[in-house]
C-alpha cells in the first residue's frame, strides 16, 4: 500500500479521487458553469424587440430595475411576502415540532409521515388544493354562504391571502423539520431542573426552550425563506395576474414578452437576494447551511 | 413542556397541513360537475374520464420516460461522485461538498432560465433532452447526500479489516461497500424519480403544445379549468406520493432519506 493511502482502500490517491470526480465536474462546466456565465452577458445586454437582443454591452438592465418603481415595488411585495410566511411557519411549527420531539414510537412515526407527505405531492396539485379551498365558488366561501355570514365571496383567492397560504403549505413541512433535529438533541434533565426551581412552563418556554432552539429557528428559517422568495408554482397559481412576484415576471418575461435581458437582470437580482441573506446568515450563526428544498 | 395547549396548537397544524389534501380525494368523487366537498354522492366518472384522456396519458409516459432517464443519469454521475467524497483525500472535501450542492443553493428558476437559453442557443429542437438534463442537474445533490449518509454508515472496522487483509479494491468494493449502501441508492433512486417526476419549474420553460410533462399539462389545465377530473389525476398523484414516503421510511428511515 502507498503512502497516499488514506486508510480507507478504495481511492488510494488524488488523483484516483479527482478521477472519480470527472463525470459530474463535466456535467457541472456544461449545464451549470456555462449557462450562468452565458446569462449573466445576456442580462448586460440590450432588449430588442426584433432580433431579442442586442450586443450593446453595459449595465442599463440593472439601472432601470433598481430604479422603476415597478419592480421596486415588485421586489419589496415579494420579501416582505417571504418574510411573512417565514414568521408564521416559526410561529405555526414550533408546536408541532415539540409535539414530534416528546412523542414517542408510532404516534411519532404517524406524525412524521403527516409532516413529511405534503414534501412529496406535487406542488401543482397542493396549489390546486387551495385553489378549490379558496376559490370564489371554493369550499370556503361556499361554506361561509350558507351559513348566512356574507353575501358575497370573501377576497381571499389571487391575493396576498392565497399565495401566503400556499406558500405557508408548502414551507411549513421544511420549518418542522429543522426545529426537530435540534430538539431532538436538547438535554431534557435541563428542563426537569428549571421546573423544580420553581419555573413556570411560559419561562421556561421563552427564557430556555427557545433560545436552545435559536440555530434550528434560524437554520429553519433560512431554508423557508430561500426557498419561498424563488417559488414559482404557487404565486404563479395562486396570485394570478393579481399578485405577481420576482419568479412569476422572470416567467412572463421569458415566456410571453420575450424580454430575456430584462428576465435575466431580474433571476440574477434574484440570486444576489439569495446570496446575501445566505451570508448574513453565516455571518450570524458560524454554521454551515447547504440545506435547502427543491422547487 | 407538551402541554395540552401545545397539543391542541399541534392537532390544528397537522390539520392544517392535510385537509387540502383530503379535500381533493374527497372532491374526486363528486357527482356533480363542478368541484365539490364534502361530495355529492359517489362515482368514478372522474377516473374514467381520465383513462380516455389520450393527452394526459402521453404526459404520464413522457414523466415516467424522464423520471426513469434521470435516475439513470444521477446514478452515473453520482456514484463515483460520492465515492470519490466519502474515500478520497479529506482535504478540500467540504469545498468539493458544497460545489457539488451547488444547484440546491441556487434557485431553481434561474437555473432553468440559464439553461434554456443555452438550450435556445445551440438550436436543437429535442426538449425532452433538454428537461431531462436540467432533472439530472437539481437532483444530483439529492442522490449524492444520500449515498453519501449510506457510505459514511458504513463500519470502518470491516473496511480497515478487510485491506489489512489483503482485499482486492474490487472485493472491497462488492462484498462490503455495495452490500451496505444498496438500500440508500435505493432511497436516493426513489426520491430522485418522485423529484423528477414532479418537477415543475425546470420542465415548464421547454414544454409546448405537443412535449407537456404530466405535472405542466395539469398546471396549464388548472390555469383555465378547475374541474373534478383534476382532482382524480391529483388523487392519483397523492396516493403514490404516500407509497412513496412508506417505502422510503422502510428503506432507510424518514428523517435519514429526508435529512440527507
Amino acid at each position: 500500500m502507498s503512502a497516499a493511502t488514506q486508510g480507507s482502500g478504495l481511492v488510494r490517491t488524488r488523483l484516483e479521487a479527482t478521477a472519480l470526480m470527472l463525470p459530474i465536474y463535466i456535467y457541472y462546466s456544461i449545464f451549470l458553469v456555462l449557462p450562468y456565465m452565458l446569462m449573466f452577458y445576456l442580462s448586460i445586454q440590450r432588449y430588442d424587440p426584433v432580433e431579442l437582443y442586442s450586443n450593446d454591452i453595459d449595465f442599463s438592465n440593472y439601472v432601470d430595475v433598481v430604479t422603476d418603481p415597478f419592480y421596486l415595488g415588485l421586489f419589496a411585495r415579494t420579501i416582505g411576502i417571504s418574510l411573512f410566511v417565514t414568521v408564521v411557519t416559526v410561529i405555526m411549527g414550533y408546536p408541532l415540532a415539540i409535539s414530534i420531539t416528546s412523542a414517542r414510537g408510532k404516534l411519532k412515526a404517524f406524525m412524521m409521515i403527516l409532516v413529511l407527505s405534503p414534501l412529496l405531492v406535487n406542488l401543482v396539485v397542493r396549489s390546486y388544493a387551495w385553489l378549490v379551498l379558496l376559490g370564489d365558488n371554493g369550499v370556503i366561501n361556499s361554506a361561509v354562504m350558507a351559513l348566512g355570514l356574507t353575501d358575497e365571496p370573501l377576497a381571499i383567492n389571487r391575493n396576498w391571502i392565497s399565495v401566503s397560504l400556499g406558500l405557508i403549505h408548502i414551507s411549513l413541512p421544511l420549518m418542522v423539520l429543522s426545529l426537530v433535529a435540534i430538539m431532538e438533541r436538547f438535554d431534557k434533565s435541563v428542563f426537569e431542573a428549571a421546573r423544580s426551581l420553581g419555573a413556570g412552563e411560559w419561562r421556561i418556554l421563552t427564557r430556555l426552550h427557545m433560545p436552545l432552539a435559536l440555530p434550528g429557528i434560524a437554520a429553519g428559517s433560512l431554508l423557508v425563506f430561500c426557498t419561498v422568495i424563488s417559488t414559482f408554482v404557487t404565486p404563479q397559481l395562486l396570485g394570478g395576474h393579481r399578485f405577481s412576484t420576482i419568479s412569476t415576471v422572470i416567467y412572463q418575461k421569458f415566456t410571453f414578452s420575450l424580454n430575456w435581458p430584462l428576465g435575466a437582470t431580474l433571476a440574477f437580482l434574484l440570486l444576489a437576494i439569495n446570496a446575501l441573506v445566505i451570508f448574513a446568515h453565516g455571518m450570524m450563526f458560524r454554521e454551515r447551511h447547504r440545506e435547502r428544498a427543491a422547487q | 413542556m407538551n402541554s395540552r395547549g401545545v397539543q391542541l396548537a399541534s392537532f390544528l397544524v397537522l390539520v392544517f397541513l392535510i385537509f387540502p389534501l383530503i379535500v381533493i380525494i374527497g372532491a374526486s368523487f363528486t357527482t356533480t360537475p363542478y368541484v365539490q366537498f364534502p361530495p355529492t354522492g359517489f362515482t368514478l366518472k372522474w377516473y374514467g374520464d381520465l383513462v380516455g384522456r389520450s393527452d394526459f396519458l402521453q404526459s404520464f409516459i413522457d414523466s415516467v420516460v424522464i423520471g426513469l432517464v434521470t435516475v439513470a443519469g444521477v446514478g452515473i454521475v453520482g456514484t463515483p461522485t460520492a465515492l470519490s467524497l466519502r474515500f478520497g483525500p479529506e482535504r478540500g472535501r467540504q469545498v468539493l461538498r458544497s460545489f457539488v450542492t451547488a444547484p440546491l443553493t441556487l434557485p431553481t428558476i434561474v437555473t432553468a432560465v440559464a439553461l434554456l437559453q443555452v438550450y435556445y442557443v445551440s438550436g436543437l429542437d429535442f426538449p425532452w433532452i433538454a428537461v431531462t438534463l436540467g432533472h439530472i442537474l437539481v437532483t444530483l445533490p439529492y442522490y449524492i447526500r444520500t449515498l453519501g449518509a449510506g457510505l459514511e454508515s458504513l463500519d470502518p472496522s470491516a473496511l480497515e479489516a478487510a485491506e489489512s487483509l489483503g482485499a482486492s479494491r474490487k472485493r472491497i468494493f462488492f462484498k462490503i461497500i455495495m452490500p451496505g449502501v444498496v438500500p440508500s441508492i435505493f432511497a436516493g433512486m426513489i426520491f430522485v424519480f418522485i423529484t423528477s417526476f414532479d418537477q415543475v419549474t425546470m420542465s415548464i420553460f421547454f414544454s409546448s403544445g405537443s412535449f407537456m410533462p404530466l405535472p405542466i399539462r395539469i398546471f396549464s389545465y388548472i390555469e383555465f379549468a378547475i374541474d373534478p377530473m383534476i382532482a382524480a389525476v391529483s388523487t392519483l398523484l397523492i396516493v403514490v406520493a404516500f407509497v412513496a414516503v412508506i417505502f422510503m421510511q422502510k428503506a432507510m428511515g424518514l428523517e435519514r432519506g429526508f435529512a440527507a
